[in-house]
């Protein structure tokens, strides 16, 4: 018998508040920054700007000008009572995030909006810090106003003044602003004040600052990037000073996966295709939105009322569609126009996603299947699964709501509010997802669930995202990364690695992307991962110079190689020519392995949400559903209900 | 060689990097880094019958031009090789995501999924027939580890097959989760256990690991961490034990 160590782990189950800091946290500052000055006053005047303009690049000029200004805050209201243990919504969300700036919590609070033990701690340890008594761990209104008041006192961050050759953090942070006011093309986060930076730092200066350009990121440059662009510094957050990475908004967030060109987002409906449910609920609701005479029964049954009536409709067009009486997509085209809101509504995506290099799909009968319907007091979104061997554990249905269930659309103009509830059913017909399930365990994928994963708590949330049409969020390129997540790349490590004995023989950034490329050639992952993690390369601004050093390089062609049995068992490979893009080359030239997977996880970017890769990223404020994962169906209650609609913890 | 299909997974831990290889008299070897039924070397020969049917869908694929398919987000890596062929990326080929045959008069594409007369069918039924290759390798284990549960409170490492091999037990770490009813959740305990950094499994050897005690009306399931020594390398691996719960 051997020895055992005495640390045995009882895995807590579903608490809420867990700290899951990792080494490398980053923040969404949900209440940072809350002066907003509006960022672009205004068009540019006079000629002379203009002649600047091709100076700088007119492209990148014409994005600033055409740029609106940047939301505000947007914090919540104040609750009007104390908040408690067990309370939970956007406020606690706000109050975790201060807790953790002021230093009241122990750690970095998870920000789920769940008022739990360690928040409930933080909030005894800020009043006994400020002398509140009773000390009772509720954000009574006067508990709450003085922490309001510390977080609105908190120093801003310090700023120094960047010219062209600078590097550094805060050149990563302009970097990163300058993007999120539409720097065209995007810059690279890697912390070099070079050429691209500076094209877009006088672009900006003419465009926005109206000024004569200084090429620099002067005090009023940081004022005008800082008011107009959240995030963008390091904090400390917990008791331990950690030091944190706020991230910086960019755009709007789009996490659902790249819809593959020329289909539709609807399911064939009527003759040939689905001939009941959700779908048919919204052809009949849409033809009766676009004159259906006599006005169908909703009642998401094709007959033959409905036949006649998409017909009617199909020879009504100018010029007339073929009277099929199938929705196809030319036919549903038409009816989005005609009818762009309904309450009932079946979608058919068709996507790809591109992670770690390699692309994914899902397409043709494994398209995500989904559907939603706005009920008087809810939306409820839906898919369906097919599950395809042994029945599925009942718990599984359980975790989807658990995870997926925490928002609502709110209207701020009208003040409607609507939960947003998710439900996977079990069900068969053209209009359900196929799922594979296996015995034993091991990591699913979308379209295979192991009955004994004891993660499943987990793993089944992430996989639902997929069915809903929802992408990963691990080891992507900067620009999906913005994309799905609507934060900039973070800055990370600016320096790379120190080098031994002494930072003159640190390995440069050319040095790190030949090293890498001749492991390529070699097919060596360990190779890879010699150059890379384990020289010290981390993620951010230091690794992005390797992948702008390496596209660089003479491409070449490496032979195939055939697998070998092992150990360890590698996969053969093709032929492949390098494309000078880094993760694509490393997916194509080496074995999916664990030093590939590691060297691609430094060289990419990785949310900690519930579409990243849990087991790798964590992250205490971009952790779970966020409302991002729920952006299509804010606008699908835009369309029916009117408004603009946001998704805001409940 | 007539066909070899290597699944490989680096998002693991330990990677998932299994193989087979099969020879034209039916001999079938590989290796197994994340098993149920054991991990370590296998080898044995496949019975006349299989290995025909594995030949006629071998043949059935030679005169089609090799699939494109793009695989499920968080599909694992999996190249089938021939010797017609060379390394084909299968992950993501189904018989339910090939295409029904392209009727007669549809145009050929050579670069499509169809490849010639049904060539994405054929291919769909080789990918299905080379993955349960790798699950029949573990019939035949020839120096292989397996775990299983000998006592609430003991996971037994087992020797499985008929040759030695060396193992790394210096850092072991068990995963015990128990299952109640249908699969229901009863409790998840890790350990990390210290054991010897070299010890060499033969027919007859065991090991045993001190687990937690789950409760007693639960299934438990084992995932054990260490490594196998194969000449100078370290090979991770990870045997478990999943029974279907009572
Ligand atoms: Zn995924």
């Amino acid at each position: 018998m051997s020895d055992i160590a005495a640390q045995r782990v009882l895995k807590p189950q579903d608490t809420p508040d867990v700290n899951t800091l990792g080494p490398d946290p980053r923040i969404l500052l949900a209440a940072g920054n809350a002066a907003m000055a509006r960022m672009l006053p205004g068009a540019p005047a006079g000629a002379a700007l203009g002649e600047l303009g091709q100076f700088a690049g007119n492209a990148q000029v014409a994005r600033f000008v055409g740029q609106p200004p940047a939301p505000g805050g947007g914090a919540p209201p104040a609750p009007g009572g104390g908040v408690t243990s067990g309370a939970h919504g956007d406020s606690v969300q706000d109050l975790q995030v201060e807790l953790s700036r002021l230093q009241a919590s122990a750690a970095p609070l998870t920000e789920d909006g769940k008022y739990g033990p360690l928040t409930e701690a933080a909030v005894r340890n800020f009043q006994t810090g400020a002398g509140i008594v009773p000390v009772t761990g509720v954000a009574d209104p006067v508990t709450k106003a003085q922490i309001d008041a510390a977080f609105a006192a908190l120093p801003a961050p310090v700023r120094v003044v960047l010219a062209s050759g600078a590097t550094g953090t805060d050149v990563g942070f302009a970097q990163q602003k300058l993007n999120a006011v539409g720097a065209s093309p995007r810059l690279i986060i890697n912390a070099i004040f070079d050429g691209p930076m500076l094209g877009a730092v006088i672009a900006y200066e003419i465009a926005a600052l109206h000024r004569f350009p200084t090429a620099t990121v002067d005090a009023a440059m940081w004022t005008a990037l800082d008011s107009g662009v959240k995030g963008g510094f390091l904090a400390p957050e917990g008791a331990g000073g950690t030091q944190v990475e706020q991230n910086t908004t960019s755009g709007t967030a789009n996490s659902l996966g790249t819809q593959v060109a020329g289909t539709s987002l609807h399911p064939f409906t009527g003759v040939g295709g689905l001939t009941g449910g959700p779908a048919v609920h919204e052809l009949q609701q849409k033809l009766n939105t676009a004159g259906a005479s006599p006005a169908l029964k909703d009642d998401g049954a094709f007959g033959p009322k409905t036949l006649a009536a998409l017909r009617a409709f199909q020879t009504g067009r100018v010029p007339p569609l073929p009277a099929t009486g199938t929705a196809d997509k030319a036919t549903w085209d038409a009816l989005d126009v005609a009818s762009p809101g309904s309450l009932t509504g079946a979608v058919d995506r068709q996507w790809t996603e591109v992670v770690g290099g390699a692309t994914y799909s899902m397409v043709g009968a494994e398209g995500s299947h989904y559907s939603w319907e706005i009920q008087k007091t809810r939306m409820l979104v839906t898919a369906k699964v097919t599950f395809v061997g042994p029945p599925p554990p009942g718990a599984w249905f359980g975790y989807v709501p658990a995870t997926w269930n925490q928002y609502q659309g709110v209207d701020a103009a009208s003040g409607n509010s609507l939960p947003i509830d998710f439900q996977m059913t079990s069900g068969g017909g053209g209009d359900a997802n196929q799922v594979k399930v296996l015995t034993g365990s091991g990591r699913a994928n979308a379209g295979e669930w192991y009955l004994a994963d004891p993660d499943a708590k987990n793993t089944i949330p992430h996989e639902f995202g997929h069915l809903i049409g929802l992408q990963d969020e691990y080891q992507l390129h900067p620009g999906d990364y913005v994309r799905v997540t609507g934060h900039e790349p973070p800055v990370g490590d600016t320096t790379g690695p120190a080098g031994a004995p002494a930072p003159a023989t640190a390995p440069t950034p050319a040095t790190i992307a030949t090293q890498l490329q001749t492991a390529m050639v070699a097919r060596s992952s360990a190779g890879a991962l010699a150059a890379t993690v384990t020289a010290g390369v981390r993620p951010g601004a230091f690794a992005q110079r390797i992948v702008q050093e390496y596209a660089t390089l003479a491409t070449t062609t490496v032979p195939a190689v055939p697998g070998v049995v092992g150990p360890p068992s590698v996969p053969g490979k093709p032929a492949v020519t390098l494309t000078g893009d880094l993760l694509f080359d490393l997916n194509a030239a080496l074995p999916d392995d664990t030093d590939r997977y590691e060297t691609i996880q430094v060289l990419s970017y990785s949310s900690g949400s519930v579409m990243g890769d849990q087991s790798r990223v964590s992250d205490p404020h971009d952790h779970g559903a966020q409302p991002r994962h729920l952006g299509e169906f804010m606008a699908i209650l835009g369309r029916a209900l009117g408004g603009t609609w946001e998704a805001k913890r409940r | 060689m007539i066909l070899r299909l290597v699944i490989a997974d680096g998002r693991q831990t330990p990677a998932v990097a299994e193989s087979v290889e099969l020879s034209a008299d039916g001999t079938l070897t590989g290796w197994r880094s994340v098993s149920p039924a054991g991990v370590g070397w296998f080898t044995g020969k496949l019975p006349a019958p299989e290995l025909t049917a594995l030949q006629a869908l071998i043949e059935a694929v030679t005169p089609t031009s090799p699939p494109h398919p793009v695989p499920r987000p968080g599909a694992a890596e999996e190249v089938l090789e021939l010797p017609a062929t060379g390394p084909v990326s299968i992950a993501g080929l189904t018989p339910a995501s090939a295409p029904a045959p392209t009727p007669a008069s549809a145009p050929a594409d050579a670069d499509s999924l169809d490849g010639g007369v049904d060539g994405a069918g054929a291919w769909a039924r080789l990918a299905e027939a080379s993955r349960q290759l790798i699950e029949r390798l573990t019939d035949f284990p020839r120096a292989a580890v397996a775990v299983d549960v000998a006592s609430p409170t003991t996971a037994r490492l087992v020797h499985r097959g008929t040759d030695p091999l060396r193992l790394d037990l210096g850092t072991v770490a068990v995963r015990v989760t128990a299952w109640r009813g249908y699969y229901e959740p009863a409790g998840d305990w890790t350990g990390p256990v210290t054991g010897p950094a070299e010890v060499e499994a033969g027919p007859g050897w065991t090991y045993d690991l001190p687990i937690e005690r789950a409760p007693d009306d639960t299934t438990v399931h084992l995932a054990v961490n260490f490594a196998v020594l194969s000449g100078s390398t370290k090979v991770p691996v990870q045997a478990r034990f999943t029974p279907v719960p009572k």
